[in-house]
């Protein structure tokens, strides 16, 4: 984190960095936002639309049926399962987004620059085009860097 | 001048390293276990075969092979549809609940208790299919354009609701599990010696990587997921309990069980979580990740909950004699505190609400073969619960002339025990192939534990 905020702060800005676990200090640091909860909002919301639409549809317009004289229209009765085919709908759709959004999908072929990552090495890695490389290596080794590798 | 109090012990002991995290996590994954897997794996076949003939039977001579009849419509059947989901939602409980309200603890649990989750639903799911004595057209549950009309399904109807929730449950608890698994898929990738292995978990991994435009999103997954399930936790058993009370059975009609069933299921759930969790501690020598503190923290909880169940019971039976209602006055005094079923009752109330009160004891709590034992007669427990509310309610009906008592068939009995046999198979097929313990979220709490006890100094205070 140290090393990460002394970087930036040299305007180093890095292109990306790979953690072992979210470090919720760097995510923040490198101004890292996720809009899937909007988009989550926005299915919910929607969905619960299409849902009652299709209820409605289903159960007054074409093949309306009398359960117990209640009206076609059932509306409090239909509540708790608008509630259920929401979450539904929100998850699935959610996680297709999480998938098209991060790349994550089967059969995926990872571009694994150092395995150490996903273990206990936290890496940092900078595209050479954009930073004066003298002032790279002087900064990364004054923050530490316990290996630097070109690639 | 800062006074720091020990309230809480570490979260991991031993001083770990992150290194030795994945290590220690991985070592058992994929690896040829004991001689005492084998044995489990063989008496769980034993008890699929029994399952799978009973099914066989089912399918083939049709429900008439069951006890079941026109009184006591729903019999083993439904007993253990409830029981199996009550303890699939320890899960989602664990997970969910502990992570919306940042609880730390969950980390070396939660992968556990979410694994029990799917297989506990996979077994529930297989009860209401074969209760539809047809099988084979379940299908016609769905709304969907057919050729009957179109005669669309009953919206009203919680039996419709319960085939909705049950579905979108037992989705989003094995996404939510499996998308837990994958930063740790990725970890035993990179860390395999045998190309089989890296192979295997490549796929499995959906090529991860640990970059922080994935973590950004997988974390914002999870609490979507985690908000959203947390509302079907609720539902899921509140649905199910309005199965029951939607109805004018006395003992059933009762505006008490929709948090009397979701408590409930928590409590066989958390249960089960404890009985896991002992095995898996003692099996793979994960001591110092499942600590005492962690199951210390489960007995709490289930004395907690032990104590709004037998509140539970006891409203249960102040508004039989309250209400002043006849028929209520004497299922619940006559037909479950007295008479034929008076043993099932009693052995509900003193396994679920009296020997759970052990645990306010810290030298039971801290006992593993004790605390394992009552985690075992909670399960007992509820499941006897479940046979109270079903079997004493439908046996003694409005018309006298139609009153039975019941019994299960062998058949009935094949069927459950089939399923404690998946259960088995599958936690066991968990235990080898799957890394017991979220690796990176146990990761993400060692800096944490640090801090907090005084292993390093806090810098930024932010990780």
């Amino acid at each position: 984190m140290d090393a990460l905020c002394r970087l930036l702060a040299e305007n180093l800005e890095p292109a990306e960095i790979y953690t072992p676990y979210p470090v919720h200090g760097a995510l923040r640091a490198l101004k890292r936002r996720s809009k899937l909860s909007w988009a989550a909002w926005f299915y919910g919301f929607f969905g619960g639309i299409a849902i009652l639409a299709f209820l409605y549809y289903t159960a007054v317009i074409d093949w309306p049926l009398n359960y117990g004289g209640k009206p076609f229209n059932a509306f409090p009765s239909f509540i708790i399962i608008t509630l259920v085919l929401i979450i539904l709908v929100v998850t699935i759709l959610t996680l297709l987004t999480f998938s098209l959004r991060a790349k994550i999908f089967p059969f995926k072929k990872a571009e694994i620059l150092d395995e150490r990552a996903t273990d206990d090495k936290f890496i940092i890695v900078f595209d050479a085009g954009h930073v004066n490389r003298d002032q790279l290596y002087a900064s990364l080794r004054e923050a530490e860097a316990e290996e630097i590798i070109e690639k | 001048m800062s006074y720091a109090a020990e309230i809480r012990g570490p979260l991991v002991l031993g001083n770990k390293k992150l290194s030795q995290v994945s290590a220690d996590i991985i070592a058992p994954v994929g690896e040829r276990p004991g001689k005492w897997w084998y044995a489990g794996m063989f008496i769980a076949s034993l008890m699929l075969v029994y399952g799978a003939y009973a099914l066989y039977i089912t399918f083939t001579v049709g429900i008439g092979s069951w006890n079941v009849n026109n009184s006591v419509g729903w019999g083993w059947e439904i007993i253990n549809f409830v029981w199996w989901i009550g303890i699939g939602h320890a899960g989602t409980a664990f997970s969910i609940f502990l992570l919306l309200l940042r609880q730390t603890w969950r980390t070396s649990i939660n992968r556990a208790a979410e694994a029990m989750t799917v297989a506990a639903v996979l077994c529930a799911a297989l009860f209401p299919l074969i209760h539809m004595g047809r099988p084979w057209l379940f299908f016609f549950i769905a709304p969907y354009p057919n050729t009957r009309g179109p005669l669309w399904v009953n919206y009203n109807s919680p039996l419709f609701w319960d085939f909705i929730a049950i579905s979108a449950y037992l989705l989003i608890s094995a996404s939510f599990w499996y998308l837990g698994m994958i930063p740790d898929f990725a970890t035993i990738r990179d860390k395999a010696t045998t190309r089989i292995k890296k192979a295997v978990y490549s796929v499995l991994s959906f090529g991860w990587t640990g970059s922080s435009r994935e973590w950004i999103r997988y974390e914002a997954t999870g609490f979507i997921l985690g908000g959203i399930a947390a509302v079907l936790v609720v539902s899921v058993h509140s649905i199910v309990s309005t199965d029951f009370a939607s109805s004018v059975i006395p003992g059933w009609h009762t505006t008490l069980f929709p948090p009397y069933f979701v408590v409930g299921a928590i409590f066989s759930g958390f249960a089960m979580v404890m009985t896991l969790m002992i095995l898996i501690r003692n099996i793979y020598r994960f001591h110092d990740y499942i600590t005492n503190r962690h199951l210390d923290a489960i007995a709490r909880i289930l004395v907690f909950i032990s104590l709004i169940m037998g509140t539970a019971y006891l409203t249960e039976l102040f508004m039989a004699w309250y209400s002043g209602n006849e028929y209520e006055g004497f299922l619940i005094f006559g037909n479950r505190v007295t008479g034929d079923y008076a043993f099932q009752f009693w052995a509900m109330f003193i396994c679920n609400a009296i020997i759970p009160q052990l645990f306010w004891s810290k030298k039971i709590r801290q006992n593993l073969t004790i605390a394992f034992i009552i985690s075992l007669i909670i399960n007992l427990g509820m499941w006897y619960e479940r046979f109270n509310i079903i079997v004493t309610s439908l046996s003694r009906s409005y018309l006298p002339s139609t009153w039975v008592t019941y019994h299960p068939t062998f058949i009935e009995v094949g069927i459950y025990v089939g399923t404690i046999g998946l259960f088995t198979a599958a936690v066991l097929l968990f235990f080898r192939y799957v890394p017991m313990i979220a690796i990176h979220e146990v990761k993400s709490v060692l800096k944490h534990n640090e801090i907090e006890h005084g292993m390093i100094e806090p810098n930024t205070g932010e990780q």
